[in-house]
C-alpha cells in the first residue's frame, strides 16, 4: 500500500516536472530495486537546461560529465550518456573523431587500442571495421557496448541533455551536418583556446547557430585582454578558464564576468585546472567544491558527476 | 547441520566474547566462510572498487571497506628487489604513468609512479601500494583475496602477513594441484587460508577436488564454468553436500555461463546474481560491489552483518 501511495505521489511529481519518461512504470521498477526514486525524475525539459546555460545570473550550477559516466559504462559510449541523463547531469562532454571513410564517431584517443577490442588509428580505419569491435570497460575488459557514431549520440542527447563536442573544431563542418540532421543545434557547445578574431574568421558561420565557448588560460599575461575582447564583441554564454594556481588575480574577475552576462566554466578534473581543488580531493572531502561556489564558478566539468550533484543538491544549487 | 548454522555462528561469536576479545569484522567474515549459509552471501570486490578509484589502490580498497564489502580481491606481484606490490598486469604500463615490467623495477622506481584512473588519465596523486600497506589498511576491517600469488610467491606473502598480524585475514588461491602445492610449500599450507580454483583447463576437476579435500580440507573453492554442462559446474553440488563455501566470479561470460554483472544491468539482477545464488554461490566476485550489496540486502541475504559489527 505504501508503495502504491509513493508511486502515485511520484507519478504526479513526474507530470509536474514535465518528465518524459513513463513515470508509472519507471517508479515501480525503482521501488522494486530499492533505489532513490527522485533520481528518475530527470531529465528536465531541454528548454530549462538551455535557459540555465544562457543565464549567468542565477545560482544554479551546471554539471558537465567528462566522457559521460565512464565509471559505470565505457567512456564515450551511449550507455555512459544515458547514465548521465538518468542522473540529472546537465551536459555531457564527448570526443569526436573522423574515420578514414568519413564517419564521425565517439573516441577519445587517436588510436582505438585502449578503449576497444581493435587496434590502429581512427583516421586509418574504416567504419565497416570499427563496427565489428566492442568497447572495453575501465579495467580493459571487453564489454557488449559498441563504438557509437556522432549521429547516434546526438539522437540520444536530443531534448535530454546538452552536449559539448570535444576535438571537433577542425572537423566542425562535418559535425554540423549531423547536428542539423538531428535538430540539436541549440544543445551543442563547442570550445576553443583561440582569440575572437580567429574564431570569427574560421568559425563565423556557426557562431549564431551553436554555443561557442572560449577557453582562456588564466596564467597567460594577456588573459584579461582576451576576455574583454570576447565580452564586448561576442558575449559568449560562458568562458572556460584554466586555473593552475588559486592565487591568480584573474579569479577575482569571475564575479564581474558573470555580471556582464557570461557564465564561468572551470574543470574539476585535475589539480592544474583549479589550483588543486579537484575531484580526487573532493572524493575525500566534498567541501573541496566550496572553492568553485565561493569564486562564482557556475559551470563545472567533473569526473565525479554523482558526487558533485549530491554536493550541489544539498545546497540548493542544482534542481 | 545447515539449520543450526545461525546458532553455530552466534556460538562462535559468544565464545570469542567470552575470551574478552573484541570481535572484528574479519572474524565474522571468516565465520561466514567456515559456515556457508543460505542466509548470507559474501560480496567480493574485484581489484577494489575500481570504478571509484584506480584498481588495486588504497582508496579503491578503502571504498570497499566503507561500502561493507566482505572480501577485496587484490593482485600481488614481486618487484626486482623483492618487495610485494599490488599490480594486476606484469607491466606497469596500463595502470600507471610509467612503463616496464614489475619484475624489472625496484620498489623505489614503482613508488615514483602515479596510478591512472579508469579513463586512462594520468593525473592522480595515488601511488602503487605495497602488500604491507594493503594489509595495514585492511586489518580487522575486510578480508583480502590474493591473486597472482598462486604457487609462486606464497612464502614472500606469508612473511608480510605474519609481520602485519593478518595471516587469518588473507585468502590465498591457485590452480595448481594439492600435490604440487604440498611438495613446494609443505606444512606452510596448513598455516594459511587456501582456496583452490577450478578453472576452465583444470584437468579432471573431480579428482582435483577430492585430492584437495583429502589432503588440505580447504574451506572454500573458487569455481568457474563456461556452461552448465561443464565438469566444473558438476563439482558445485558435491561441494555443497560437504558444506564447503563456493565462490562464483560474475565478471565475464565464460566464468559463470553468462550470468555476469553486466547481465544484471541488461536483464535484472535476478537473472544473473540471483541465478548464481540459486546455483550454489556462497560468495560472488563482482565489478559492481555497491549494486551487488544493495541486491543482497534487498533479498535478505545480508541480515546478520549489522548485528556482528563491533
Amino acid at each position: 500500500m505504501k508503495v502504491n501511495v509513493l508511486g502515485i505521489l511520484f507519478f504526479v511529481i513526474g507530470i509536474l516536472f514535465g518528465c518524459r519518461q513513463e513515470s508509472n512504470e519507471t517508479v515501480s521498477t525503482v521501488v522494486k530495486e530499492g533505489r532513490e526514486v527522485e533520481k528518475r525524475l530527470y531529465p528536465l525539459p531541454i528548454d530549462s537546461l538551455i535557459g540555465n546555460l544562457k543565464n549567468a545570473h542565477n545560482d544554479q550550477v551546471i554539471v558537465v560529465a567528462h566522457r559521460g559516466d565512464w565509471r559505470n559504462a565505457p567512456e564515450n559510449s551511449l550507455q555512459a550518456i544515458e547514465n548521465c541523463i538518468a542522473m540529472g547531469v546537465d551536459m555531457v562532454e564527448i570526443d569526436i573523431r573522423e574515420t578514414k571513410d568519413g564517419q564521425l564517431i565517439l573516441m577519445h584517443d587517436e588510436t582505438i587500442d585502449r578503449t576497444t577490442t581493435g587496434t590502429g588509428k581512427v583516421k586509418e580505419l574504416t567504419w565497416a571495421y570499427l563496427q565489428t569491435l566492442y568497447l572495453r570497460d575501465g579495467i580493459g575488459h571487453e564489454i557488449h557496448h559498441k563504438i557509437p557514431t556522432l549521429k547516434e549520440a546526438l539522437e540520444l542527447c536530443k531534448d535530454n541533455i546538452l552536449v559539448n563536442l570535444d576535438k571537433s573544431y577542425t572537423i566542425f563542418n562535418k559535425c554540423y551536418e549531423i547536428i542539423k540532421q538531428t535538430g540539436t543545434e541549440n544543445q551543442v557547445v563547442i570550445k576553443g583556446a583561440i582569440p575572437y578574431d580567429q574564431v570569427k574568421k574560421e568559425f563565423g558561420s556557426y557562431l549564431d547557430n551553436v554555443f561557442f565557448m572560449p577557453i582562456v588560460r588564466l596564467h597567460q599575461p594577456d588573459s584579461r585582454t582576451v576576455v574583454d575582447d570576447y565580452l564586448s564583441r561576442l558575449q559568449p554564454v560562458a568562458f572556460e578558464f584554466t586555473v593552475p594556481q588559486d592565487t591568480l588575480k584573474m579569479i577575482e574577475y569571475f564575479d564581474d564576468i558573470r555580471q556582464q552576462g557570461s557564465s564561468v566554466w572551470v574543470n574539476a578534473l585535475w589539480p592544474h585546472h583549479n589550483g588543486g581543488h579537484d575531484d580526487e580531493k573532493a572524493a575525500l572531502n566534498p567541501e573541496i567544491y566550496d572553492w568553485f561556489i565561493e569564486n562564482h564558478i557556475d559551470i563545472i566539468q567533473t569526473d565525479r558527476p554523482q558526487l558533485l550533484l549530491d554536493y550541489l543538491r544539498a545546497r540548493n544549487l542544482h534542481y | 547441520m545447515k539449520k543450526y548454522l545461525p546458532f553455530t555462528v552466534w556460538a562462535l561469536c559468544f565464545a570469542l566474547v567470552g575470551q574478552a576479545q573484541e570481535i572484528s569484522r574479519t572474524d565474522t567474515i571468516l565465520a561466514h566462510l567456515q559456515n556457508p549459509s543460505q542466509d548470507y552471501v559474501l560480496a567480493v570486490s574485484h581489484r577494489g572498487d575500481w570504478r571509484y578509484a584506480p584498481e588495486n589502490s588504497l582508496p579503491a580498497i578503502q571504498r570497499c571497506i566503507d561500502l561493507g564489502v566482505d572480501i577485496v580481491e587484490i593482485d600481488v606481484r614481486l618487484t626486482k628487489d623483492g618487495h610485494l606490490v599490488a599490480m594486476h598486469d606484469t607491466t606497469v604500463d596500463r595502470t600507471t604513468n610509467g612503463s616496464g615490467k614489475v619484475s624489472e623495477l625496484t620498489l623505489e622506481e614503482i613508488k615514483s609512479l602515479r596510478l591512472k584512473n579508469a579513463c586512462g588519465v594520468r593525473g592522480s596523486r595515488i601511488q602503487v601500494p605495497t602488500l604491507e600497506e594493503v594489509m595495514q589498511l585492511t586489518k580487522d576491517k575486510i578480508m583480502v583475496n590474493l591473486d597472482k600469488v598462486e604457487g609462486e610467491t606464497v612464502r614472500e606473502v606469508y612473511q608480510v602477513l605474519e609481520k602485519t598480524g593478518t595471516v587469518q585475514q588473507a585468502i590465498f588461491k591457485g590452480r595448481e594441484t594439492v600435490a604440487f602445492m604440498r611438495a613446494k610449500y609443505g606444512s606452510l599450507l596448513d598455516s594459511i587460508i587456501y582456496m583452490p580454483i577450478l578453472i576452465d583447463n583444470t584437468k579432471n576437476p573431480s579428482r582435483f577436488v577430492e585430492e584437495y579435500n583429502r589432503e588440505l580440507s580447504p574451506l572454500a573453492y573458487e569455481v568457474t564454468f563456461a556452461s552448465e554442462t561443464s565438469e566444473n559446474y558438476k563439482q558445485i553440488l558435491k561441494l555443497k553436500e560437504q558444506d564447503i563455501f563456493v565462490l562464483h566470479i560474475a565478471l565475464w561470460d565464460a566464468l559463470v555461463a553468462g550470468h555476469t554483472d553486466e547481465m544484471s544491468l541488461l536483464e535484472g539482477p535476478d537473472a544473473s546474481w540471483g541465478w548464481l545464488i540459486a546455483n550454489g554461490a556462497n560468495g560472488i566476485m563482482t565489478d559492481r560491489p555497491k549494486a551487488l550489496l544493495a541486491y543482497l540486502q534487498n533479498k535478505g541475504l545480508r541480515n546478520n552483518t549489522t548485528d556482528w559489527k563491533k
